[in-house]
């Protein structure tokens, strides 16, 4: 296990330096530059002054070879867009009411879905089967900024109980939340539900039925862990997608968080920013499978990992 | 008797003073533009400017809602007998939040600091400010100290141009000093970090949310200038800034006003009629072209494309109340906005198919098939370019015989098509920048923004704009944008109209329909945020 984990975490480096790479590549293919795209265009010699401002003047190999240094030091720059910052300091600024708001939206989201499938395959083909079936394919297929619009509409227009949008006070927290929880609650209630009626189906469970245990029993010790395997390796990468912060979400309820910086980066060339979000989403995504992989082994003992 | 008087009367004065209403403290939150801003300084980046910060500083003059010139730090100016130099005098008391004296130095830094350090908008101080030696200075051959700029004392600012512009007191609007007190001390961070900015404007600077760009400005005590701040607290927002966005919040009671979107203005005029405003923008949507390449090196061709738009019919149906036709590049009310310029702009199918078919195209045949490119868009030109453009695409097949594809793409990658020639048709949207008919003109000057040199054209905008005499530009613009008719260098077609709905509590000239029924809101934020208050 430990010699798979070591040689897992190598390939996470590895990963790490390709697409450093290719993002590098892609993003300065990219036609324009982070002083492009203004109503009148300004003139070679002062595009000249302010590429080299930024560094840009330098060879491309060089710009990337400094760049890298600097993040084997967690150095990673300083963003074009805020330039009195550090991309470090930006990003631990904005990720907190993202990693706040997604967090708890997949924590409330997730169990509550669970839940929900698990009502829906006891009682398969119920009325409460069709709701939890309804509510995970709304959640699922309509998008996420208009369930945000409906939200602010219902509960800080039409009731007046939230505040409709904002940041700072707890009050300001819910609405977000309860839109960041959709996509969890209807994955996860859809993912139980199917895994939950595929167990439900097997033999062992008909053979524990026979040997007279309580079908509370069946259900959560026997049932819900088989059904459980799949869920656990959709769960830390989703968590890692929503709490890196979603850009509707974060724009629809004003939340100074980082979704927006996925946007902005590209959008206005911010080559170092562009190159640390990316590199932040890879590692989190490599080390969210990588646990899920060890997660899923412990709840599944057939499989072990590093025998080939 | 009298020492008991004193103080029965002492003792009532006080207990009046008490009693005395104290006023609530005005709040109000706006939206803003940008979610991103680099620096707190117009002077060091316009593109990626900060929110809010034209409102910290205090340039020269301003515009008010009537787009009258205001002096604002300037208190009169002269102009030279030979037109080249203009002298400014300060007003007396203007300082720094910090209390240090506001001199004819910080504008002169201001903009040497520009000059020699690469800036945004420098085409703006060459072109339209004409400051002599500022394209020496921005390409490195001459020391900013060679700039025609002088602070001959504390209180008397000299700016010497290459050639008269007699527009310059408009030029300065934007104009906006930087405190060289800080810079010395912080270089460029004086504008990165709350704790260094220092304002001359009527507000101060609370907080600058980086994330999204938003800023909380309080009143600036040791303002002593025109247009002080009303309001207490202003929090401009650009989370907001999206109607999408805005509508919600401002139903909820969170914003002051709220752009509206061509889908509320309808339900906001049947809601709340009372509350809406409009602004006729200064800006134009046109097509523009690639001179040098076929078809549109042709003349005919491009004229043909002029006489193709239905401007009423676009500006009634897919437009209806974000649009108004365009005849001329000039919007109405703009100095020197010409009806007889914008009288030729009809639409006259048989004239356009003529135009075509001279060119070597009858109905279109032979024609190839094009591909117009406009860029992504927020704000009102969001509204208008995509729908415009299928549009046009219906009309240029209907009217024409040609074939048009449509392509949207990112603001940088379409100004490089643009300046590139990467393609031969675009759809350009241009809001002005000051108030001189030279603003618009200059964007098709000597290369300008399209790579176009025409040199019939630029003779008679160059004589224009330096042209003392009003009523003689006037008509060497009118000569000019007849060339561009006659050479079919753009095709006007459309000024944008925006609409915002107001919040009931508020009061105050800003928010009051002008003479002619437009309220500018922050498109005039001077003038807005120092004529704004709540009812009592």
């Amino acid at each position: 296990m430990i010699f798979y984990i070591i040689k897992r975490l190598l390939s996470v480096l590895v990963t790490f330096f390709i697409v450093s790479l290719i993002v590098f590549l892609m993003m300065h293919s990219v036609p324009g530059g982070p002083f492009d795209g203004n109503d009148m265009p300004v003139s070679e010699a002062v595009r000249a002054k302010l590429m080299a401002s930024l560094g840009l003047d330098q060879p491309l190999w060089v710009q990337y070879v400094n760049y890298m240094r600097g993040v084997l030091t967690l150095d990673f720059g300083v963003p074009f867009q805020a330039p009195g910052e550090t991309v470090l300091s930006l990003l631990a600024d904005a990720w907190p009411p993202s990693l706040l708001l997604g967090g708890l939206g997949v924590l409330i989201g997730a169990p509550l879905g669970i839940l929900l499938g698990m009502a829906a395959a006891l009682k398969r083909n119920s009325w409460i089967d069709y709701v939890a079936s309804t509510l995970s394919t709304l959640g699922l297929t309509i998008p996420v900024f208009v369930i945000s619009m409906l939200l602010i509409l219902v509960f800080a227009v039409w009731l007046n109980w939230l505040p409709a949008n904002g940041w700072g006070k707890p009050e300001r927290w819910v609405l977000p939340i309860i839109a960041y929880a959709a996509i969890p609650l209807a994955t996860y209630a859809r993912y139980t539900r199917s895994a939950m009626l595929d167990v439900l189906h097997r033999p062992f469970v008909t053979a524990l039925r026979a040997k007279g245990l309580s079908e509370r029993r069946i259900i959560f010790q026997h049932v819900l862990r088989n059904a459980a395997i799949p869920m656990v390796t959709v769960f830390l990468p989703m968590f890692i997608g929503t709490a890196t912060g979603s850009i509707f979400v974060e724009a629809m309820f004003r939340v100074p968080g980082l979704g927006s910086y996925f946007v902005s980066s590209i959008s206005n060339r911010d080559y170092p920013l562009e190159m640390a979000l990316v590199l932040m989403v890879t590692i989190a995504t490599c080390i969210a499978y990588l646990i899920s992989d060890i997660a899923y082994a412990w709840l599944n003992p057939r499989i072990r990992l590093g025998d080939d | 008797m009298n020492a008991l008087l004193k103080f029965v009367g002492a003792l009532t004065l006080a207990a009046g003073l008490s009693a005395a209403p104290v006023l609530a403290e005005t709040k109000l939150t706006v939206p803003g533009g940008s979610t991103t801003g680099t620096y707190m300084d117009y002077m060091k980046t316009v593109y990626a400017r900060a929110s809010g910060s034209e409102l910290l500083q205090l340039p020269l003059t301003s515009f008010d809602n009537e787009y009258q010139l205001t002096p604002l730090a300037a208190e009169s100016w002269t102009q030279s007998a030979d037109g080249l130099t203009w002298t400014f005098k300060l007003r007396a008391g203007l300082t720094w939040s910090d209390g240090l004296p506001l001199t004819a130095g910080d504008y002169v830094f201001a903009l040497q600091h520009a000059a020699s350090t690469g800036y945004d908008f420098a085409w703006y101080w060459d072109f339209a400010g004409g400051i002599k030696g500022w394209k020496d200075v921005t390409e490195s051959k001459a020391d900013a100290s060679t700039l025609g700029l002088k602070a001959v004392d504390d209180t008397t600012l000299e700016i010497t141009t290459a050639t008269p512009k007699p527009y310059l007191p408009s030029v300065v609007s934007l104009l906006y000093p930087v405190p060289k007190h800080q810079f010395d001390k912080f270089g460029d961070d004086w504008s990165t970090n709350v704790d260094n900015v220092v304002s001359s404007g009527p507000f101060k600077l609370k907080s600058w949310e980086k994330s999204n760009n938003s800023v909380v400005l309080v009143k600036n005590d040791t303002y002593t200038g025109p247009w002080p701040a009303e309001v207490d607290e202003l929090t401009i927002d650009p989370s907001v800034g999206a109607p999408e966005v805005g509508m919600p919040a401002f139903l909820a009671g969170d914003l002051a006003f709220t752009y509206l979107n061509a889908g509320q203005i309808p339900v906001m005029k049947q809601r709340a009629p009372e509350s809406i405003r409009t602004n006729a923008v200064f800006a134009t949507s046109y097509i523009s072209f690639d001179l040098d390449s076929a078809p549109f090196n042709n003349a005919d061709v491009r004229r043909a494309f002029y006489y193709a738009v239905n401007r009423d019919e676009l500006t009634t149906t897919v437009l209806k109340d974000i649009a108004i036709p365009a005849g001329s590049i000039l919007p109405p009310s703009y100095p020197g906005y010409n009806p007889e310029i914008v009288k030729q702009a009809v639409f006259d199918p048989a004239k356009a198919k003529e135009f075509l078919a001279k060119a070597g195209f009858p109905d279109g045949n032979g024609f190839p098939k094009i591909e117009i490119w406009l860029r992504e868009e927020g704000g009102y030109n969001g509204a208008i370019l995509p729908p415009m453009a299928q549009y046009l695409q219906s009309q240029f097949k209907q009217v024409l015989g040609v074939d048009m594809g449509i392509k949207i793409m990112p603001g940088k990658d379409w100004m490089e098509g643009l300046q590139q020639k990467k393609n031969n048709i675009f759809i350009a949207p241009y809001e002005y920048d000051y108030l001189d008919p030279s603003n618009f003109y200059g964007i098709f000057y000597n290369g300008g923004r399209h790579r176009y040199f025409v040199k019939e054209y630029d003779d008679l905008v160059a004589k224009a704009d330096s042209a003392t005499d009003w009523d003689e530009r006037y008509k060497l613009y009118q000569a000019a944008e007849q060339v561009m008719i006659d050479q079919g260098l753009i095709v006007p077609l459309v000024h944008p109209i925006i609409m915002a709905v107001v919040s009931d509590s508020l009061t105050g000239a800003g928010v009051t329909p002008n003479s002619q029924g437009f309220t500018p809101l922050d498109r005039i934020g001077n003038f807005l945020y120092s004529h704004i208050s709540e009812k009592q």
